[in-house]
């Protein structure tokens, strides 16, 4: 077992995705198969009077352009999925408000710049701060709002509700959802600290620059039964999205995962009900691919978010009180948003003596709300983690030893109420202080600095089960439900080659599509490895036991002496009496065979999280002629619980990072004041690109989850929380002074220079 | 991201493309890095793509004291050119192996570049600061046109429909003169927030922008006059300063060539 675990390995989807021999979603071959091309919306606020689609419909080889009513949708509410184009009111430019049909794509798009949309102009909501005054215009006039989509929350993060709201507080109808979060009393905590520090954090819509714009493909069997094969980060959780909206039994609708070209929490039953609800109103398969153009428009990027944030400390160091009053802007997202994320997410991985937290999920005329990697943490980590440098520069104290005095360890009790399961935050903060950056940041250059700030991400839980077979040839498939996000299935692979008795490269891995699968959950909130994982392992022993059944009997020894090496099934101790994984599969899987077929089954249900904390130390150069920032090195240090395969571990660690820095210097959604999307093209939207990342160093810290596999956590989305706020606190220490907003692009640090 | 319905035709020799673009809608191709991403956005829509990048308009010579660029020369092929390999020219260099990425680079041409007109390409900066001129070939014969009068405004020059460029001249600065490139990209799109060119001759130094107003430009007196492009990634006021202080470090380094050039 130990060669298996703990081992870098290439990911086993790899040869295919380098190759080209992976088939996505846009790929695939159907006979007769329709395009679609969504029309977007030009006004951010508007009431629906009426279409023309004369001219679009004349086009050669259009077959029909639809607009809501001609969607055999069973529901009324107004999130995505129930409302996958406009009913009576646009909410936001970009949304879809019909869908032409065509028998080829070009057709379908020449078709849709044809399509009139009679708009009656409303008011456009696009400032959160002021949407949230009372008596001010409401980004919903004509439909209500309302929540059925809520519980893909749940996909994501385990949240409480938080306590009781201040009633007293006036607020606009634009207020959707009020987080309140309260222990002991701030205002005491503030008065008898030694350093109070405040300030105002703000951060924009972040795009999730996923390769593979959103796809989906739907048709219809024989039967009648919908099949949908599309790019999604979870089968089960689409198949009763599509069900709940059109109202079909479970069992009529066959979801199947297709290789993800990238996801990192915005594709989630977006774009399957415009393609499912075509295919359904006109009986023939249908597939829309967005354009690069549309997925900006029409997704559901990062909120944007408004932080005020009040902290204390004693002259020691010790925390006492933060207050926080966050303002998330969930654009159209009726159905849920960050709020409650964000406001516990805020308090960080430490102990505070009294807390106030309130986070109000705001809707505006701007996108739908959508989960980017660790929704909501990355802008509460920016607000924290720089507020903790103020304070440890008016404490005159290390930043990271000012953190370790007050990070938590197991048995702390959170702003949640819960205390913290097993966690490495003083881990990973004893290991980045023993990095060299970080003693060489007193003495650097003058427009250089090195910042350093943590965060963390709590994860999340979800029941789920996995399948191992062994064939005759003494290999092994394991079989989920899971779309393979940040490199699951290889996952997946060492842990059944570990836990039977086979090398990894004996194992394959297959995600089956709803009618097939064990359950699972969408790949999202850090969650797949920690909760299936246990599932595939259990599996793995189950068919071993099988296994060693069988084997028991061929060698007439009993099955506790037995073990597994390599697929060979031997003797403990004597090595020679023994036979092959392969020699007993065979004799099982043949008729007359006389032992059951070498498979197990295995469930979970993780009651107790596993969160992972990640730091950074950032070294930046600020040119302070021009305001460029340039990220000259970054180190990332994880807590990952143990690595089952430290290259896929190290994979994690550099995109997050590197997403963080995009966070920090690059990435902005803007609109003008009608609402209007400005940046969306990467002509316009700034990624950071290979030559703006310097080298990471990546150091791993392995604490073992006691419930995780072989001790393994989810670390998918913990190394992008805290990246954005080390890069910021590199610019404070290079520039003298702080930005209080992201993204820090060349022209904000220059007026922050001069100011 | 499909064009609109378009035709295409290959033209077979100068003459022919000049026959071609007879149509009121034609546009002539070469490179298409800067034409198909406008028609993939269907902000540009042909009737006819007349493709010229097989005519004999590529490479660089040297011939009475001008440098010869074909327009078809492609940026990696003025990266690679054995002709430019001296401090006069250095900024030509400078400014090709920065634009795009290799694949851009590749296929992009320095014709195709100028008359796309882009206001924040970089490479009219260079030509303007070096003093070039454009060869134009119509139908009714030849003439010859300044880079500074051929560029007119944002994605205009004065060139007519039926026009193609077919030579770039550039008078060899005398020994002793150096030229440089700088400028602060958009981290986006790549294109010049501010770019400058200097070119530092022994009679005198001549400095042209690009990226801050409707098209590239030479400074005849100072920036305080000029009225600045501004926009929300980049205002006005940040685009002067940018200006002074990319011309400063192409001043620099244009110096320090042409001391090498001695």
């Amino acid at each position: 077992m130990s060669d298996v675990i703990g081992v870098a390995r290439p990911r086993i989807d790899a040869p295919d995705k380098v190759t080209g021999a992976t088939r996505y979603a846009a790929d695939g071959y159907v006979h007769g198969l329709l395009h679609a091309r969504p029309v977007l919306a030009s006004e951010a606020h508007a009431r629906l009077r009426g279409f023309d689609t004369d001219a679009a419909l004349a086009v050669p080889g259009v077959v029909a352009v639809l607009t809501a009513a001609d969607l055999p949708l069973a529901t009324t509410g107004t999130d995505r999925t129930s409302e996958p184009l406009a009913r009576e009111e646009v909410v936001f430019a970009g949304q879809p408000v019909a869908l032409v049909i065509a028998e080829t794509e070009a057709s379908a798009e020449d078709a849709a710049e044809l399509v009139v949309v009679d708009y009656e102009p409303l008011d456009a909501v696009v400032d959160v701060e002021a949407a949230m005054e009372p008596g001010v215009p409401l980004a919903r006039v004509v439909e209500e709002s309302d929540d059925e989509g809520a519980d893909l929350e749940s996909v994501h993060a385990q949240v409480d509700e938080g306590q009781e709201d201040d009633a007293a507080e006036q607020l606009s109808g634009n207020v959707l959802d009020r987080v309140t979060r309260e222990h002991g009393d701030v205002a005491a905590a503030f008065a008898a600290s030694d350093v109070v520090v405040e300030g105002t954090f703000r951060t924009p819509w972040v795009y999730q620059a996923y390769i593979e714009p959103q796809v989906c493909t739907a048709w219809l069997e024989p039967s009648g039964a919908l099949v949908v094969s599309t790019s999604t980060q979870g089968s089960f959780v689409t198949r009763r999205e599509l069900a709940r909206a059109f109202d079909l039994p479970l069992e009529r609708v066959r979801v199947i995962a297709e290789p993800l070209g990238g996801a990192f929490g915005g594709k989630f039953a977006l774009v399957e009900p415009l393609a499912v609800g075509a295919a359904l109103a006109l009986r023939r398969p249908v597939r829309l691919v967005l354009t690069r153009s549309e997925d900006f428009a029409a997704t559901n990027p990062a909120s944007a978010q408004v932080t005020h944030l009040k902290l204390g400390a004693r002259a020691d160091g010790t925390f006492t009180g933060i207050e926080a009053r966050m303002i998330v802007d969930r654009g159209t997202n009726a159905g849920w948003g960050v709020e409650g994320g964000t406001s516990l997410l805020v308090a960080g991985p430490y102990r505070w003596q009294a807390h106030d937290l309130r986070g109000y999920g705001v809707q505006t005329n701007r996108f739908t709300f959508g989960a980017y990697r660790a929704p909501g943490a990355p802008t509460a980590a920016y607000a924290l983690e720089s507020l903790l440098d103020e304070l440890a520069q008016a404490l005159d104290l290390d930043p990271i030893e000012l953190r370790l005095k007050n990070a938590v360890v197991e048995g702390d009790v959170g702003v949640s109420g819960n205390p913290f399961p097993t966690i490495g935050a003083v881990e990973v903060l004893e290991r980045l202080r023993e990095h060299p950056l970080w003693a060489q940041r007193n003495s650097l250059p003058e427009d250089e600095g090195v910042g350093m700030a943590a965060g963390h991400w709590p994860g999340a839980m979800e029941p789920a089960s996995a399948i191992c077979r062994v064939d005759a040839d003494g290999t092994m498939t394991v079989v989920t439900s899971v779309a393979d996000m940040s490199g699951v299935n290889s996952g997946f692979a060492v842990i059944a080659a570990a836990a039977f008795g086979l090398r990894p490269d004996q194992v394959r891995v297959v995600t089956a599509d709803t009618a097939s699968a064990p359950y699972a959950g969408a790949s999202g909130g850090s969650k797949i490895t920690y909760t299936v994982g246990p599932a595939v392992l259990r599996a793995a022993e189950a068919a071993r036991e099988k296994l060693l059944a069988a084997a028991s009997q061929e060698l007439e020894i009993a099955p506790d002496d037995l073990e597994v090496v390599d697929g060979v099934v031997q003797a403990v101790g004597s090595p020679d009496r023994s036979i092959t994984v392969q020699e007993v599969a065979s004799k099982a899987l043949r008729f007359g065979g006389r032992y059951e077929p070498i498979e197990g089954h295995g469930g979970s249900a993780q009651t107790s999280g596993a969160p992972s904390v990640a730091a950074h130390l950032s070294h930046v150069r600020v040119d302070r002629e021009t305001g460029e920032v340039t990220v000259l090195r970054h180190v990332i240090a994880q807590d990952v619980g143990r690595a089952l395969n430290p290259a896929l571990v190290e994979g994690q660690m550099l995109g997050g990072a590197a997403q963080g820095i995009g966070w920090a210097l690059y990435e902005q959604l803007d609109h003008d004041e009608d609402g209007r999307l400005l940046t969306g093209s990467f002509l316009d939207y700034a990624i950071p690109r290979a030559e703006h990342i310097p080298e990471i160093d990546t150091l791993i810290v392995e604490v073992p989850a006691p419930d995780g596999p072989f001790g393994a956590k989810g670390i998918g989305e913990a190394p992008v929380v805290g990246a954005p706020a080390a890069v910021a606190n590199a610019v404070a220490r290079a520039a003298g002074t702080r930005l209080y907003e992201l993204p820090m692009t060349p022209p904000r640090v220059w007026k922050a220079l001069r100011s | 991201m499909i064009p609109a319905p378009t035709r295409y035709a290959r033209a077979t020799d100068l003459d022919d493309a000049l026959e071609l673009l007879a149509e009121p809608d034609a546009k002539a191709i070469a490179g298409g890095q800067s034409l198909i991403p406008v028609m993939k956005l269907r902000i540009a829509r042909p009737s006819l793509v007349v493709d010229i990048s097989r005519l004999d308009l590529r490479g660089v010579t040297e011939r009475d004291g001008e440098l010869h660029v074909g327009p078809l020369t492609t940026w990696d092929e003025l990266v690679g050119s054995a002709q430019l390999e001296r401090p006069a020219l250095a900024a030509l260099v400078e400014c090709a192996r920065g634009i795009g990425d290799l694949q851009v680079r590749n296929l992009g041409t320095i014709g195709g570049s100028v008359v796309h007109a882009d206001p924040a390409s970089d490479i009219p900066a260079v030509l303007l600061a070096l003093g070039a001129r454009l060869r134009l070939r119509s139908p009714d014969g030849e003439r010859d046109l300044a880079v500074s009068d051929a560029l007119v405004g944002p994605f205009t020059t004065a060139l007519e429909a039926q026009e193609l460029v077919t030579d770039i001249a550039i008078p060899v600065p005398p020994q002793g003169s150096g030229s440089a490139y700088a400028c602060v990209e958009h981290p986006a799109s790549g294109f010049a927030l501010a770019g400058a060119a200097v070119l530092v001759t022994p009679d005198g130094e001549t400095v042209a922008f690009t990226g801050i107003g409707a098209a590239p430009f030479v400074l005849r007196d100072g920036l305080a006059d000029v009225e600045i492009f501004g926009d929300r990634f980049a205002p006005a006021e940040y685009r002067r300063e940018l200006a002074g202080v990319v011309a400063e470090r192409a001043r620099t380094m244009a110096r320090e060539r042409a001391k090498a050039d001695r």
